[in-house]
């Protein structure tokens, strides 16, 4: 999963030059002396926004609102006004009844085009299930009509990609994406879109293509945070896809690092990439970071068996003595979950668990509501990138992909493509590239590593007696270097295969 | 080159050169002196001779003072003429006095002729002369030298007649320093007057064919030849080959002063001299004579060609005719090169290299014409403003750059460019309607109406900055190719994606590394494409381990941005427009899908329609055949309804397409997006 539209991400500062930047469209009529003082008001406080004085600007545009509410101007405070509830507040939610307003009584002004595609994304971030896009895909569709020529419509062409990506329309999404792009090759969010169309393709199942664009961003925006993020995804992908060099265990990671965790038994991996280890004795979560662990979450959390991390990097710890633990506090063990193997947040933020002992897998909205998917019980579980899960179940001795409605895309028979058979899966990972590793034990081949690609072919594996590791591995998780981290309980290390 | 003393020259009457327009006389004039002199001397025909020097008298005596020297002892010789016919009858005899008194104001030191004319006739000349004139004998030491009586050239002669009063003279030669006196002269007064000079220099005396040529010496300009050297001068001449007429005038480089000095002669549409002069010529200080200079002709051969119809040569605005212009002899220099085509213009600054052959194709732009600022409302900085406007074409290179005229209006100036279709592109300048005037809206229109809006503020540091830069730049459209799709790894080679099937003939293999280009390290893919781009031969050769493979470079096909800021849309239009014009077969197609793109960013997709439905590209890989198809799908999507049915068609050509991309080769694939835009329709 990519991470949130860069528009919701705009630094604060850069608020006012987006505004500056209104078209000359505005058809709203005015006393000219009206205009005159809401012209000095909005700039006023886009001075004071400037120098972070935000009580101050807030107050100038509010003051602006009362004392010409039918000028252009007081439609971009409107504007302003809305993103700062979203990029300084953190209050989405708030932004809403500006933008509303904006909507109803500004359709014709210079902000309107933007107001819509900003309250299009509030929406569908707050949406919970893909259903609940629709009132997002109206906004950005009426910003296409109402307004083709603006350039807001390449967000509004994004926006409509990401929606109907995260409704499993593939192709849908591909053509957004990439119209989005066409409108607006020089945009902001123009590499963001080619980023998206890439992983689209990927999942259609066009390598190749998937590569090139990647590799156009990495050419053409060689400087930008895309071009970084497409550099890790293409090398991922040619090492575990093209090259597929032999597993070698290249030792402790972070290099020289040896018994300096306590009983590390969990893996995952944040949305910057950087590696999360639950340790046992400690009953908490830390972060890897240059070489340190640095502690997550506010007291620890003894029992835990399962991790997750949100696409905000809110951490999730699953206990069998505490519950569901979340930075807000904890909720008992939702019913039928008695020996949690493994959870993960999706798109919507809901929490996937998977029981040892129960059949199907159990997910927690937002809202605390539950459902479960009818799935076999699952001894380990990981996020798919297309939006569904992949559970391992030894009952059926295979690893499964199944979709958010519980249906099976991809059955991957244990042992398939391997010499010798395993019997067992102790735990999954994912990347953001489709590939599936999984950590394995028993039969023939024994303790080991194996790496499938969204395909379910298989691209990697090594035994763990072959690499010469003797520890306890209890679980993985994939690097964006191509690498697999793997935490040995037993000496207290994380180590790396390359 | 051998040099020679300076031989004694004929004594040369050294007199400013007349204006040319009165240098010039009839010739017929000459023949009618000459036979009014044998009409007298052989026949006795007094009257016929007289009546024939009248004429003379009357042709000449109006612009006297403006004759050359040669016209002026013609109308001497006439007016001593007639004082002789005059004084033979008694009837015209007192008109005799009146002929002299002509003569002496005409041409104070003439010396009337004393076999013609009669003692007493004689006497009454010097009488007349002596009552208006005093004598002043002159001596030049040494001769040859430039004589001038009161800032006048005066010939070189050993007695003057000069009318009473202060008269200053100088004396001058080269390679000496010059004499210059005043005298008094007072009634019936006769002086003496020596000019001696004093050497400081050598001199050296040039003949040079052509004439015209540029004298410099040690790099400082003297002036240039001029002239035709005489008969006098035929054995030198004959040394070079040459007739006298070939040669200049005698040039004389005066001013050489003792040491070693480096002489330049150069014409244009010639090659330069360089000649040493050492120092046996500047020691001991002598007058030379150089052997006659003959500049070689250098030129070069110059071809003009244009796949447009009816353009014109110009160089330095000289026209040489209709395109094509083959292999022309042109003077090896730097040229103004234009082209002038019906729709737009070429120009180009060239360099002609002697006996080199410089060809080249002449595509023409766009003709961009500023029509002024709308307005008469005066503003801080609208002067500026102006200002840069009219000198944007100093600029902006890829438009041919029209200023507007003085005091014409820019209603008027479009209405006129219009009417003449004298442009392709239109330039107005608008002040943004406000109490002070700070913003100025600069609108550039293509001739059918496609239009781009840019507000520039009069006084920021570079208000056309952004505009030039946009102007200067174009999309390009295509990129050279080997045939392979190369990804970056971090701290490696790049890897080789994929290879069509020519480069996998030649034995690229697709997922290994490529470490070289032409034999010189590749660390990344953008390397790579520079380095490439920068190939000059045809072929390139990659290295992937193994031996180098060498590789044909072809050019792959890329789409204009549908935006982008970095263009402006109108001369985008404009100049695809007049590329088209030129373009045949796989170019034209390649040309009317991004005129077509060109015309999507001004969403006018009916006309877009218009060129890509009849147009049909043979490529199938890459931006081709099945980009076009796409692209006519998504046209007819944005007409509404009603084309639905055509947009299906297209796309359903497009998703056949397998290697079909948007963009450029490195894109996405067509068909999977077609079938998306397919699955769309059927919702």
């Amino acid at each position: 999963m990519i991470p949130t539209p860069a528009r919701l991400r705009l630094p604060a500062l850069l608020l006012c030059a987006a505004s500056a930047q209104a078209p000359a469209m505005a058809s709203i009529e005015v006393p000219p002396q009206d205009g005159e003082l809401a012209e000095r008001l909005l700039r006023s406080g886009e001075r004071a926004y400037v120098a972070k004085s935000y009580k101050e600007a807030l107050d100038t545009w509010n003051q602006l609102l009362q004392s010409a509410p039918k000028t252009d101007q007081a439609a971009q405070a409107l504007l302003l006004l809305a993103r700062h509830q979203v990029v300084v507040e953190l209050k989405p939610e708030a932004a809403l009844p500006l933008l509303d307003r904006l909507k109803a009584e500004f359709i014709k002004s210079s902000a309107a085009p933007e107001g819509l595609v900003l309250r299009g994304e509030i929406l569908a971030r707050m949406a919970r299930k893909p259903s609940d896009l629709k009132d997002a895909i109206a906004e950005f569709n009426r910003v296409l009509d109402l307004f083709p020529d603006h350039a807001a419509g390449a967000d509004a062409l994004a926006g409509l990609g990401r929606a109907a990506r995260d409704q499993g329309q593939w192709g849908l999404a591909l053509g957004r994406f990439t119209e989005a792009y066409r409108t607006a090759p020089d945009g902001p969010g123009a590499c963001r879109s080619l980023l998206e169309a890439a992983e689209i393709l990927d999942v259609q199942g066009d390598l190749n293509g998937c590569l090139r664009l990647l590799q156009r961003i990495r050419t053409t925006a060689p400087q930008s945070p895309e071009a970084q993020e497409a550099a890790w995804r293409i090398l991922v992908r040619v090492r575990h896809r093209i090259q597929k060099p032999p597993l070698k265990l290249e030792g402790p990671w972070p290099a020289g690092k040896v018994k300096w965790l306590k009983t590390p038994t969990l893996l995952a991996t944040t949305a910057e990439g950087l590696p999360v280890v639950f340790q046992y004795d400690l009953d908490r979560a830390f972060l890897i970071r240059e070489g340190e662990a640095q502690p997550l979450g506010t007291a620890p959390v003894p029992g835990t068996r399962a991790m997750a991390l949100g696409a905000d990097d809110s951490l999730v710890l699953v206990s069998t003595k505490t519950g569901v633990s979340r930075t807000g506090g904890s909720t008992p063990l939702p019913p039928l979950i008695g020996a949690p193997t493994g959870a993960f947040l999706d798109r919507w933020g809901t929490l996937w668990v998977s029981d040892a002992k129960n059949a199907g897998l159990l997910l927690v909205g937002a809202d605390g509501t539950t459902r479960s998917l009818p799935t076999p019980a699952a001894v380990a579980l990981a996020a798919h990138p297309a939006g569904g899960a992949v559970l391992a179940s030894d009952g059926n001795r295979a690893l499964l992909v199944v979709n958010p409605e519980g249906q099976t895309l991809l059955s991957i028979p244990y042992g398939k493509d391997l010499p010798t058979a395993f019997k067992n899966v102790v735990a999954l990972a994912t990347d953001g590239a489709g590939h599936i590793a999984a950590l394995v034990d028993g039969g023939d081949f024994g303790e080991g590593v194996v790496v499938y690609g969204p395909d379910g072919a298989l691209l990697r594996q090594a035994t763990f007696k072959a690499l010469g590791i003797s520890g306890r591995i209890t679980s993985l998780a994939l690097d964006r270097q191509g690498g697999i981290l793997i935490c040995d309980r037993r000496n207290d290390t994380l180590l790396r295969l390359n | 080159m051998r040099l020679h003393p300076l031989r004694c020259l004929p004594a040369l009457i050294l007199v400013a050169a007349p204006a040319p327009e009165a240098a010039a006389q009839d010739p017929a004039l000459k023949d009618t002196f000459l036979q009014a002199k044998a009409l007298w001397s052989t026949q006795g025909n007094r009257e016929e001779a007289a009546g024939r020097f009248e004429k003379v008298i009357e042709a000449l005596a109006p612009k006297a003072a403006a004759l050359p020297p040669e016209w002026v002892q013609v109308l001497s010789e006439s007016y001593n003429w007639l004082a002789v016919l005059d004084d033979r009858s008694p009837q015209t005899r007192s008109r005799a006095r009146a002929r002299f008194e002509a003569l002496i104001a005409l041409n104070p030191d003439f010396e009337v002729d004393r076999g013609i004319t009669s003692s007493k006739l004689s006497a009454m000349y010097d009488t007349l002369k002596s009552e208006k004139l005093a004598s002043l004998r002159l001596s030049y030491a040494p001769e040859g030298g430039t004589l001038t009586v009161d800032g006048r050239p005066s010939a070189l002669l050993p007695r003057k007649f000069l009318p009473y009063g202060t008269h200053k003279l100088s004396y001058a030669k080269p390679g000496h320093a010059s004499f210059e006196t005043v005298v008094e002269l007072g009634p019936r007064e006769a002086k003496a007057l020596e000019f001696k000079l004093t050497r400081t220099s050598s001199t050296l005396t040039l003949f040079v064919n052509p004439s015209g040529a540029e004298v410099l010496l040690d790099g400082r300009a003297l002036g240039h030849t001029k002239g035709a050297a005489g008969p006098e001068s035929t054995a030198l001449a004959a040394k070079a080959n040459l007739r006298p007429e070939d040669l200049s005038e005698g040039f004389v480089v005066g001013d050489l002063k003792p040491g070693e000095h480096t002489l330049e002669i150069r014409a244009s549409c010639f090659r330069p001299k360089l000649l040493k002069v050492g120092r046996e010529l500047t020691e001991p200080m002598a007058d030379h004579l150089l052997e006659p200079v003959k500049l070689e002709a250098s030129k070069g051969l110059l071809t003009v060609q244009s796949p447009w119809e009816g353009g014109e040569l110009f160089l330095n605005g000289q026209s040489y005719g209709s395109l094509p212009v083959d292999k022309a002899p042109v003077c090896s220099g730097t040229y103004d090169l234009l082209v002038r085509f019906p729709s737009g213009g070429y120009s180009s600054r060239v360099e002609v290299l002697e006996g080199k052959p410089l060809s080249l194709e002449a595509r023409p732009r766009p003709r961009l014409a500023f029509v002024g600022l709308e307005g008469t409302q005066d503003f801080t900085g609208r002067a500026r403003l102006l200002s840069l406007l009219s000198s944007l074409g100093d600029k902006v290179h890829s438009v041919a750059y029209l200023p507007s005229r003085p005091g014409e209006s820019a209603k008027d100036a479009l209405a006129r460019l219009r009417a003449g279709r004298e442009a392709e592109l239109f330039l107005l300048a608008s002040p943004v309607p406000d109490k002070v005037i700070h913003q100025v809206a600069l609108q550039i229109s293509t001739f059918e109406g496609e239009e781009e809006r840019l507000v520039v503020k009069p006084l920021e540091a570079d208000p056309l900055g952004g505009l030039i830069q946009r102007l200067n730049a174009l999309p390009p459209l295509s990129e050279p190719s080997l045939g392979i799709s190369l990804v970056d790894l971090r701290g490696e080679a790049p890897l080789v994606l994929s290879a069509d099937p020519m480069a996998l003939k030649a034995g690229v293999i697709a997922g290994r590394s490529l470490t070289a280009l032409n034999g010189k390290p590749v660390t990344g893919v953008l390397a790579f494409r520079q380095a490439l781009a920068e190939t000059k031969a045809d072929k390139a050769s990659i290295t992937q381990g193994a031996a180098p493979l060498p590789l044909g470079i072809t050019r792959e096909a890329l789409e204009i941005p549908l935006t982008s800021s970095r263009y402006v849309y109108p001369f985008l239009l404009s100049h695809l427009r007049l590329q088209l014009l030129g373009a045949r077969g796989e170019e034209a197609a390649q040309l009317k899908l991004n005129l077509a793109l060109a015309l999507m960013h001004f969403r006018k997709f009916d006309k877009a329609l218009e060129l890509l439905r009849d147009t049909r590209l043979a490529a199938t890989r890459g931006v081709s055949q099945g980009t076009l198809d796409y692209y006519t799908g998504v046209c007819f999507l944005k007409l509404g309804g009603v084309y639905i049915s055509e947009a299906a068609q297209a796309f359903r050509a497009a998703l056949k397409a397998k290697d079909a991309t948007l963009f450029g080769p490195d894109g996405p694939l067509v068909a999977p997006l077609a079938k998306a835009a397919l699955d769309e329709l059927k919702l």
